[in-house]
């Protein structure tokens, strides 16, 4: 049996704002990945979007050379994570890929719910896990609670952590020293059969689908013929190699390694993520056990706000989920809104950022309805459904029982904002499981609606603990509730596309607030527009739209036209924006209406 | 044979003693006691006249507007040297008519007579209110008592054709105040009226400053109760904020509603020109240098000309005919335009279907005509 024994795989598990994109440059400039004058602020969130709102969407990986103080060089192959609740599952494939992770925590904030969860997933995984202690250059820093925390809510021994400081550099050569004292190197065999996890493919213009891999056992060589387990079908590699992290050719990955293949596919079904890819002549070799597919957790509708673009919409979301498996859309045709996609997401945040980028990088205008879990629907035939868009929904008189999906909602916030996440917590239906006190920290576990936990819940609670509480939750059943659906009428006309499913209890009262906000988003016009909520055939709140007198310019001057066109291409732009419902036009803010009321 | 639109002319004269807060038209403050370069001005403006005329030789002249800024800052002698230069360069239809914008200020009255005797015919007096408080809030330099003596002068003369500018909704007014504003408009019996709510235009000092405006209702009201005091003197709406007795609607206004042609002339002055060129009609927009300053020194005067195209063409031509009380017919439409209504089929069929437009003209309907943006979005 064969392999490097001075390759150290790992990943970083760290809160978003705890500083593992400054960590990561350090480590890149440390080990002379780039020249300074390429060293750009966080290389790996390459993505626009990525870099602007300081987080990191999608894996990405990065080989180091490591000089250590043992006069050996060794091999680092760091594999970035996605940070943020909505992306966690993107998080488990990375892990998965390594032997070891280091555990970045903010040495003046403490632990972080979604840390924890990543940890644990990486202890399952059996990583070995390396607690350091970053930003230890703020006057703020408490590292021996800090220390004392991780011990008692994660329950790691972290008595060596490295006091670090990513910004000033402190502390960083020695976390290196520890990665490569305790993360164990990987094992394998280069003279087996070839075995690569595939940890992600996207798609690129000039290349095709290029695909991260670890190398579990073999070696994979540039020219060789490789087989996808899944699907059977054959390729030639065009080419291997390693991120430095700019993408360099090197003709060969050896068992342990981390790296990518290009092969000529041309479709990202073509090598799904969780896939093994081996030699053409060792075709019946082993699956890797693969990842869990991700389920999307929101659904929304969106649609071209010029049914011109619908071709073109199309077009991009095939094109976006060839980088994003998690990205689910079925075409959705809408009375109100024509035709568009029914999209699943990960959480609201996955969700923002894939209608920005179809926004921004594919020149669309897209207006989103408001966002909806999935409900489980028994049938009085004893069917089971699930529904994802409230239009949708069967007549009530056919369902037995209607169910909404729960979470497991775990929160870690300190002790001044207890109460404040607590009482959060009951008015979003939660019903508390357990709580356990820690030096500084109080850990918090919920059950509650999933609907409430991932429309804006982790706003508010940021909110309600002056962003010190973190929050990490997962699907676990679902659960008997009395669901209603709430319709908007406008001129006593449904408007499908505003329509949503919620509590009993609380549909009354947002009913009044849904009409009150849509008062105040309907621009008057020509006549009295009349909203109203409604529950089953039962108007619960009604208010009107008053009728403008008249809408037209009173002094024009015959020979100067400018004005006037100017005044009519300001008031087209308005209504580019708008969306015609019958006889009236909607703004677009309208649809996210239920989104914006305090509930 | 191809034949072109009726022909007007407007001549720019661009300086206000002051620049009123309201306004955002081309013009410029004199210097205090300072006087305008007159001299210089009606070179240029000769100059620019003479390259203008020559491109529309053979066709004939409808009407003449001189408006501002404040023409009647100019002597009586400068506004007849200008007439004769352009009834000497273009032939002009026998009672074509002569429009000249004057202020109610006592200085300018005393040239009432001359602007009559150099061939003005008609006056159109910026009265705005009858309120001292409202003239004052305007930021006009009249008072309402120079404003009566103004339009009794003009009358006493023997202008046959005199319109008042009025607006309502001015800051502070009430529906009571408001209407009875109106009245005494009404009561000098004119001929004309060009009654139109105060709106706030972007770059004017009202806009960076709003002043208090009256509630939407009471605007509302001011302008239905104020419809009816205007019918009752005898006077009818043709235009979205024009009034007249039967046979005196400004014939100079008439043609830029029906998409007439007219020349400008005079800085920051805009024309509309139309030939026939390989058997399409072109229609090309002129615009003229808008500072006074470089208007007077430069050798070309224009600072843009545009082609208009198809596209631009629908809106602009509903956007002038669709004002009128009657709108047009769609002969006019060809006339005008040279163009068959086929590209507007489509919009037409939705405006009428809206009840925005009536069925046999090219006319807003009632509704249509309150709506008048909303309805002109069908054409853009």
């Amino acid at each position: 049996m064969s392999i490097n024994p001075l390759i150290r795989n790992f990943s970083i598990i760290a809160h978003i704002d705890h500083g593992k994109s400054t960590i990561a440059d350090r480590f890149i400039q440390m080990c002379g990945g780039l020249s300074d004058r390429e060293m750009e602020q966080q290389v790996l969130d390459s993505m626009d979007i990525e870099r602007e709102r300081g987080i990191t969407i999608k894996a990405q990986s990065v080989t180091l050379d490591f000089h250590s103080n043992d006069g050996k060089t060794y091999q680092l192959n760091f594999i970035d994570t996605p940070g943020h609740v909505d992306f966690s599952y993107e998080v488990s494939r990375s892990l998965e890929a390594c032997e070891g992770a280091l555990l970045v925590v903010d040495a003046a904030q403490g632990v972080e719910a979604q840390s924890v969860a990543n940890c644990y997933t990486a202890l399952e995984l059996g990583l070995e896990v390396v607690p350091v202690l970053n930003k230890m250059d703020l006057p703020q820093a408490d590292p021996d609670k800090v220390k004392q925390e991780i011990e008692e809510v994660i329950g790691i021994d972290s008595s060596d952590a490295v006091a670090a400081s990513a910004k000033s550099g402190m502390g960083m050569n020695d976390v290196l020293e520890q990665l490569v004292e305790l993360i164990p190197a990987p094992e394998g065999d280069e003279d087996a059969p070839l075995q690569a996890l595939i940890i992600d493919s996207w798609f690129d213009n000039y290349l095709g689908i290029v695909s991260l891999v670890r190398i579990k056992n073999g070696v994979l060589r540039k020219k060789d013929r490789i087989v996808v387990k899944s699907t059977g079908l054959q390729y030639g590699v065009d080419g291997v190699g390693i991120f430095t992290p700019k993408r360099n050719q090197t003709d060969i990955l050896r068992a342990g390694e981390v790296g990518y293949v290009v092969a000529g596919i041309k479709d990202i079904h073509g090598a799904p993520v969780g896939d093994t890819l081996t030699h053409v002549k060792t075709a019946d070799v082993e699956s890797l056990p693969g990842f869990k597919k991700v389920q999307p957790q929101v659904y929304a509708g969106l649609f071209p706000t010029s049914s011109d673009d619908y071709e073109d919409f199309r077009e991009a979301l095939a094109k976006l989920s060839l980088n994003d498996a998690s990205l689910f859309y079925e075409p959705e045709s809408s009375d109100a809104l024509g035709f568009g996609f029914r999209c699943g997401f990960l959480g609201m945040l996955h969700m923002e950022i894939i209608q920005e980028r179809l926004e921004r990088e594919y020149n669309l205008d897209l207006l989103t309805t408001a966002p909806t879990v999935i409900y489980e629907l028994e049938l009085n035939n004893g069917n089971v459904v699930y529904v994802d868009n409230p239009s949708k929904l069967p007549d009530m008189g056919g369902v037995a029982e209607m169910r909404e999906p729960i979470v497991e909602a775990n929160i870690l916030v300190p002790q001044e904002h207890l109460g404040n996440v607590i009482t959060l917590c009951v008015q979003k239906r939660g019903v508390q499981k357990n709580m356990q006190f820690t030096a500084t920290q109080v850990a918090l576990t919920y059950d509650m609606p999933m609907s409430e936990v991932v429309l804006d819940f982790f706003d508010r609670l940021k909110s309600v603990s002056r962003g010190y509480a973190s929050l990490e939750y997962n699907f676990v059943r679902f659960e008997e509730a009395k669901l209603v659906r709430l319709d908007i009428l406008i001129n006593a006309e449904r408007v499908d596309a505003l329509a949503v499913i919620m509590h009993r209890d609380n549909a009354q009262g947002r009913g009044r607030l849904l009409c009150e906000k849509m008062k105040e988003l309907i621009p008057r016009q020509m006549f009295d527009v009349a909203i109203q909520a409604a529950i089953g055939g039962n108007i619960v709140s009604r208010t009107t739209v008053k009728a403008l007198r008249k809408n037209v310019t009173a002094k024009c001057y015959g020979g100067d036209i400018s004005r006037k066109k100017k005044l009519l291409a300001k008031q087209k732009e308005g209504k580019k924006r708008m969306k015609q419902v019958g006889s009236v036009e909607i703004p677009q803010d309208a649809f996210l209406a239920v989104l914006k009321i305090d509930s | 044979m191809h034949t072109l639109p009726t022909l007007s002319l407007y001549i720019h004269i661009p300086w206000c003693v002051r620049k009123c807060p309201y306004c955002d038209f081309n013009s410029h403050a004199t210097q205090a006691g300072d006087d305008i370069p007159e001299a210089t001005y009606i070179a240029a403006l000769l100059q620019d006249l003479a390259t203008e005329l020559k491109a529309v030789a053979g066709r004939r002249l409808h009407s003449i507007f001189i408006g501002g800024g404040t023409p009647s800052l100019m002597s009586a002698e400068g506004i007849g040297d200008i007439l004769t230069f352009v009834k000497t360069h273009i032939d002009c239809e026998s009672d074509t008519e002569v429009t000249l914008e004057a202020n109610p200020g006592t200085f300018e009255q005393a040239k009432f007579a001359g602007f009559l005797e150099q061939g003005v015919n008609r006056l159109s007096i910026g009265v705005q209110s009858f309120d001292d408080d409202c003239l004052q809030a305007l930021g006009r330099i009249h008072s309402a008592r120079q404003a009566k003596l103004a339009i009794g002068k003009a009358q006493a003369l023997g202008f046959e054709r005199i319109n008042l500018d009025l607006m309502h909704g001015l800051p502070g007014q009430t529906l009571a105040s408001g209407l009875a504003d109106l009245q005494q408009a009404l009561d000098f019996g004119t001929d004309h009226l060009s009654w139109y709510q105060l709106t706030i235009e972007p770059n004017t000092e009202f806009h960076s400053r709003p002043p208090n405006l009256p509630d939407e209702e009471v605007l509302v009201d001011i302008q239905d109760q104020g419809q009816g005091l205007i019918e009752a003197a005898g006077l009818s709406q043709y235009e979205i904020s024009a009034y007249s007795k039967p046979a005196n609607q400004a014939r100079h206004n008439l043609n830029y509603w029906r998409f007439g042609d007219y020349i400008g002339v005079g800085a920051g002055a805009h024309g509309k020109v139309s030939y026939w060129q390989s058997g399409s009609m072109v229609i090309e927009r002129r615009v003229k240098l808008r500072q006074p300053k470089a208007y007077m020194s430069a050798i070309n005067a224009l600072s843009s000309s545009h082609i208009v195209t198809p596209e631009e063409l629908q809106l602009e031509f509903f956007m002038n005919a669709l004002r009128l009380q009657a709108g047009v017919s769609t002969d006019d439409y060809l006339a005008n335009t040279g163009q068959t209504l086929s590209n507007v089929k489509g919009a037409l069929v939705s405006a009428r279907k809206a009840g925005l437009m009536m069925p046999d003209r090219l006319q807003a309907s009632p509704l249509g005509w309150r709506f008048l943006n909303d309805l002109l979005t069908y054409f853009e």
